[in-house]
């Protein structure tokens, strides 16, 4: 009987921990999770799903070795650096053709290979920017390989490193290239469109610990020779950047011990755009659903619709994030299983796929935006547009599917606010943890509140200030009558004197 | 003269900080019963203010409620004051008893708690721009209980400025020491627990086997 009893109770708390167990979204082969407004992680709807992932077998060609960078094109063209076999691969949009190769290119009349390149940019006008990362240079050249540009290492005394080794490369409408470096700090190297050097751009803050500090001290006092072996304090280096159609320029780094600057939006004077709005990117140390949280950005991509994607080495986690910097999805993991990584190298989005290189495994994995991915990116898209009342219904349909999902609130709120509504956006608002939402609806409810009560507020301040002195001529006429022997508080008030001559 | 009931005292002794407590020492008053009403009051306005605050002013964390921080940071750290005052003041001449430390301590409490339901309140009337009223309240409260506190013990052991100053400062230390004891006592009894629980398990597997 014992026995019995037994099973049944294990049974039932196999059972009860089954349906404990975070099971939201079967299909993917990691935890899909968001997070609340307490920056708890919290399961959530997925709004990617890993739909395949593409080799170069599967294009037709030799096997990727050491995948280091995509690029697509505005026409959906991909140019794939296959950096170990030293080589640039062209697949069509729907990454299933390869279109070219280029592994050599003409410049005067001579050839000119590759060595482990590292990154390409194309620009509208068809122009290849390639990091020729071993051979430190740079080559610009045309459709057909025919090189226009070659780079080399600056001859400048503000340049300081010994190497060149370009990682990424991106460059601007006006011809502008930049390159991030190896070893260099100060931003990202900047070429004019002749290739002339002309600085630095985009450098990250120096993060104020208490080991800056401690070393500021310390260097007041010491001399020549033992500055000279103090280590000095340098920002995290960025390791990769985007640019935006309207020339704005996103950085990402990759130090685990600098959080300042992470992410960020860089105008043209060099200037982070998000530093005003306390953005948080990443996982949190709180995160569940990791067992290192710990941010490493590999690389960035801002797609046409300005939705930031974030490639995380760590974890091999995307994060994806609206104009606004509010967190929409988290996806990607750690692992071998189709849409998992073990060693992620580059992120390019369009607007319905996200495409992540790895470049251990060699592949690129397409994620397909889901249904609800289709309906957060839809509100988000209206909302950032100033359509705010038409995301509303899209924004509660997303919280028919995910009632945690905080964006959602966010939009709501903002929605009620503008409508004027502004008992419900004071509910929203708390709900999306947005302060000054709740703060902005709260002023026009209390106004609204003060001019339809104002007569009754006018009434009742009359009518408690004609008691309030009817009650103490009344408690003065009754003291009187006894004598005033009984309220001895008033003694105090009228001072000690009065009792001495007593 | 000053014949007040032990409500009238509470009165007299908020609003003349620098008097009312020598006058109540005159007069052997204060009760104990409200003493332990206002510390009860503290404790719950420590509850009141951080779950019941206006949104926009301050965001609680609703998804856990735990009442043992509540009771350190209000009847414990109350308790540990009382107890450290009494233990550094009697070392140095103090003439107050542990009751009278407890009564006058209680009262200079009132502003503070007071101040705690009094912004819990306007936080639901004023917008984030106007929170400056807030804080000003807030900081009036917490000034007025100092200056009351200070008197209070002033007037309890019988003290100058300087040694009461210098009594104050020592009872923080003897509260930090006391804290520390507290956590290493807390722990060792964990230590112990578990283990007697690990003989308890050890002596079950034993018998089973």
């Amino acid at each position: 009987m014992r026995k019995v009893i037994k099973n049944i109770l294990s049974i039932l708390t196999v059972s009860a921990m089954l349906s404990a167990a975070p099971c939201v979204s079967a299909a993917e082969a990691y935890d899909v999770y968001s997070y609340d407004r307490w920056g708890e992680a919290v399961p959530s709807q997925a709004g990617y799903t890993a739909e395949r992932s593409v080799s170069g077998a599967a294009l037709g060609t030799e096997d990727f070795s050491g995948l280091s960078d995509i690029f697509r094109t505005d026409s959906g063209i991909f140019y794939i650096v296959d950096s170990g076999n030293n080589r640039i691969v062209v697949a069509n949009e729907k990454l299933d053709k390869v279109i070219r190769i280029y592994d050599s290119f003409e410049y005067n009349g001579t050839s000119l290979s590759l060595e482990s390149p590292q990154s390409i940019f194309v620009s509208e006008n068809g122009k290849l920017y390639i990091a020729d990362t071993e051979n430190s240079r740079i080559l610009v050249s045309d459709e057909n390989g025919k090189v226009e540009l070659l780079i080399e290492k600056p001859e400048s005394e503000l340049y300081s490193a010994v190497t060149f080794w370009p990682r990424r490369i991106i460059a601007d409408d006006a011809g502008y290239i930049y390159a991030v470096v190896d070893n260099i700090t100060s931003g990202s190297v900047m070429f004019d469109s002749s290739g002339k050097f002309s600085g630095f751009y985009g450098a990250n803050r120096v993060q104020q610990t208490s080991e800056v500090i401690k070393n500021y001290f310390w260097k007041l006092f010491a001399n020549e020779t033992m500055r000279k072996y103090m280590t000095s304090s340098v920002p995290a280096a960025i390791t990769s950047f985007d640019i935006d159609k309207d020339g704005f320029v996103y950085t990402c780094n990759s130090s685990l011990t600098q959080e300042l600057d992470s992410i960020k939006k860089v105008d043209a004077s060099g200037y982070n755009l998000f530093a005003d709005i306390n953005a948080e990117f990443g996982d949190k140390p709180t995160a569940d659903y990791s067992e290192f949280p710990q941010n490493s950005y590999v690389d960035i991509d801002v797609n046409s619709e300005g939705l930031i994607s974030c490639l995380d080495y760590t974890n091999g986690r995307v994060f994806q994030y609206d104009e606004d910097c509010n967190l929409l999805f988290i996806f990607g993991g750690k692992g071998n299983q189709l849409g998992t990584f073990r060693q992620v190298s580059a992120i390019e989005s369009s607007v319905d796929n996200v495409y992540v290189a790895d470049s251990q495994k060699n592949t690129i994995t397409v994620f397909s935006e889901t249904s609800f991915g289709k309906l957060v990116h839809e509100a988000t898209r209206l909302y950032n547009d100033g359509y705010y009342e038409e995301a509303l219904t899209p924004w509660f349909e997303v919280l028919k599917r995910d009632g945690n999902y905080r964006r959602a609130y966010i939009g709501i709120a903002s929605a009620y606010i503008n409508r004027g509504e502004y008992e419900e956006a004071m509910k929203y608002a708390e709900l999306a943890d947005s302060q000054w939402r709740y703060d902005r609806a709260f002023e026009g409810y209390r106004e609204e509140f003060i001019s339809e009560n104002l007569s009754y507020i006018v009434w009742a301040v009359i009518i408690f200030s004609a008691a309030v002195i009817f009650l103490r001529r009344f408690k003065k006429k009754h003291k009187e009558a006894s004598g005033g022997h009984e309220d001895s508080a008033s003694q105090i008030s009228s001072g000690k004197k009065g009792d001495d001559e007593k | 003269m000053m014949d007040l009931s032990e409500k009238q005292w509470v009165k007299h002794v908020v609003f003349h900080p620098f008097e009312g407590f020598e006058d109540m020492r005159w007069k052997k008053s204060g009760s104990l019963k409200i003493s332990f009403f206002i510390v009860f009051l503290f404790f719950a306005g420590n509850i009141v203010s951080d779950r019941l605050y206006a949104f926009h002013f301050w965001n609680s964390y609703d998804k856990l409620f735990n009442i043992v921080p509540y009771i350190v940071k209000s009847i414990l750290l109350f308790a540990v004051w009382v107890i450290g005052n009494w233990a550094v003041c009697t070392l140095f001449s103090g003439e107050g008893t542990l009751r009278r430390i407890c009564i006058f301590s209680a009262y200079s409490l009132i502003p503070y708690v007071a101040s705690l339901y009094l912004t819990t309140i306007l936080s639901h009337f004023l917008i984030t721009d106007e929170g400056v009223f807030i804080s000003c309240i807030h900081y009036a409260g917490v000034l007025w209980s100092f200056l009351l506190m200070f008197n209070a013990i002033k007037t309890v052991h019988q003290y100058s400025f300087l040694k009461t100053a210098a009594a104050m400062l020592l009872t923080v230390a003897a509260m930090l020491i006391m804290m520390f004891l507290l956590v290493l006592v807390m722990s060792l009894f964990q230590k112990v627990g578990l283990f007697i629980y690990s003989i308890y398990a050890e002596l079950q597997y034993r018998f089973r086997a």
